[in-house]
């Protein structure tokens, strides 16, 4: 095993969708993504009235990588972790705060949207969401039969040739 | 290894394309997302110099479809080869599933073949990775100059024992591409399927 799984079940996984729904309900924001350290994403919400999203998976990778590059900046400055990203621009705020060691939670939202109020919320989300995902330490990881291995591969041969 | 979401039913792998600077790592990339269809693939991303030298990364999402429920999705990296660039080629091996080496044919790269393979397993080794867990395919790039060296005596300095999958490849015209991503893909969801 390389590094440790992130997996998202049925009940946590509802809880962090429901997170972060009320923190997009209370604040305002257009879209908040839980992201894992690896760039992939884990839940994905965004406002009624947003617009169609970006490409996630992109901006899950970026905003990953982001945060690694923060890291090892905060190393080489004898800081354990910066634990927040903020990136404004004219018309809107990327906002990007650790959720423990595992995941980053990121809050894309417009200018009129205040960064303070949209900072104070999503330090309780933050909190919620770690608790959540210490729970899931524990859980035992669960399995992929050889099935799985077997059906992937044919949907390899289709794409790949 | 690969995140994999239950609730949202989703698999997701990360393989990384290895190798020293102008191989051909951003060149299979590119290969892929020109010959994969539109609706399987994502956006690439590429953080490049302005000469079109990869800074950070290049990143390519490829849809394989739903496996017994599950979306299964593999996202491609490159790193930068220049060798002054190390500490990104470390933060992209993060949670690194499977890894294509892209050695360069050309007798004057066979060091820096050498090198960038001994830059890999000292990489890995940083994130506590022995390079005999993570499945690596090696692809011999480049096939097509006059002067190529033979693959034997390419795998001699990379992989002395013979221990990895080789594919000869001209990435700029396609021939390989798919061949070595195919393999690699394929021993990462057989590790997928094996993990305890």
């Amino acid at each position: 095993m390389i590094e440790p799984s992130l997996a998202l079940y049925g009940d946590a996984y509802a809880r962090v969708d429901a997170h972060i729904q009320d923190l997009l309900d209370v604040t305002g924001v257009r879209y908040g993504l839980l992201v894992d350290r690896k760039g992939f994403v884990l839940s994905h919400k965004e406002a009624l009235w947003a617009p169609r999203p970006p490409a996630l998976d992109s901006v899950a990778t970026l905003v990953a990588s982001n945060a690694a590059a923060t890291a090892a900046l905060a190393n080489m400055l004898g800081e354990r972790t910066f634990s927040e990203q903020i990136h404004q621009g004219e018309n809107g705020t990327l906002y990007v705060e650790s959720v423990g060691d595992q995941a980053l939670l990121t809050l894309i939202f417009d200018a009129s949207v205040p960064l303070g109020k949209v900072k104070v919320y999503a330090r309780k989300t933050v909190a919620q969401l770690a608790a959540i995902l210490e729970e899931l330490k524990d859980i035992p990881e669960m399995q992929l039969n050889g099935d799985f291995s077997a059906g992937a591969t044919a949907l390899l041969d289709d794409l790949l040739g | 290894m690969s995140t994999i979401n239950f609730a949202a039913r989703e698999i997701n792998c990360k393989i990384v394309y290895y190798g020293p600077g102008m191989s051909g790592k951003t060149t299979n990339l590119k290969q892929v997302f020109a010959r994969v269809p539109g609706h399987l693939r994502g956006e690439m991303v590429s953080l490049a110099t302005e000469d079109e030298r990869t800074l950070f990364f290049d990143f390519l999402p490829l849809d394989l479809g739903s496996v017994q429920g599950f979306k299964t999705r593999f996202h491609l990296y490159t790193v930068p080869g220049q060798v002054f660039y190390n500490a990104s080629r470390k933060l992209i091996l993060r949670g690194v599933d499977g890894i294509v080496f892209v050695a360069d044919s050309a007798p004057n790269r066979l060091r820096a073949n050498a090198e960038s393979m001994r830059n890999l397993r000292e990489n890995l080794a940083e994130h506590g990775i022995n390079v005999r867990d993570v499945p690596i395919v090696l692809q011999v790039n480049k096939r097509d100059l006059p002067d190529a060296l033979p693959t034997s005596m390419i795998r001699a300095v990379i992989d002395p024992r013979g221990e990895l999958q080789l594919f000869e490849a001209m990435s700029d015209k396609g021939v390989g591409v798919f061949e070595t991503l195919k393999t690699v893909s394929r021993l990462v969801l057989e590790r997928l399927s094996q993990t305890k």
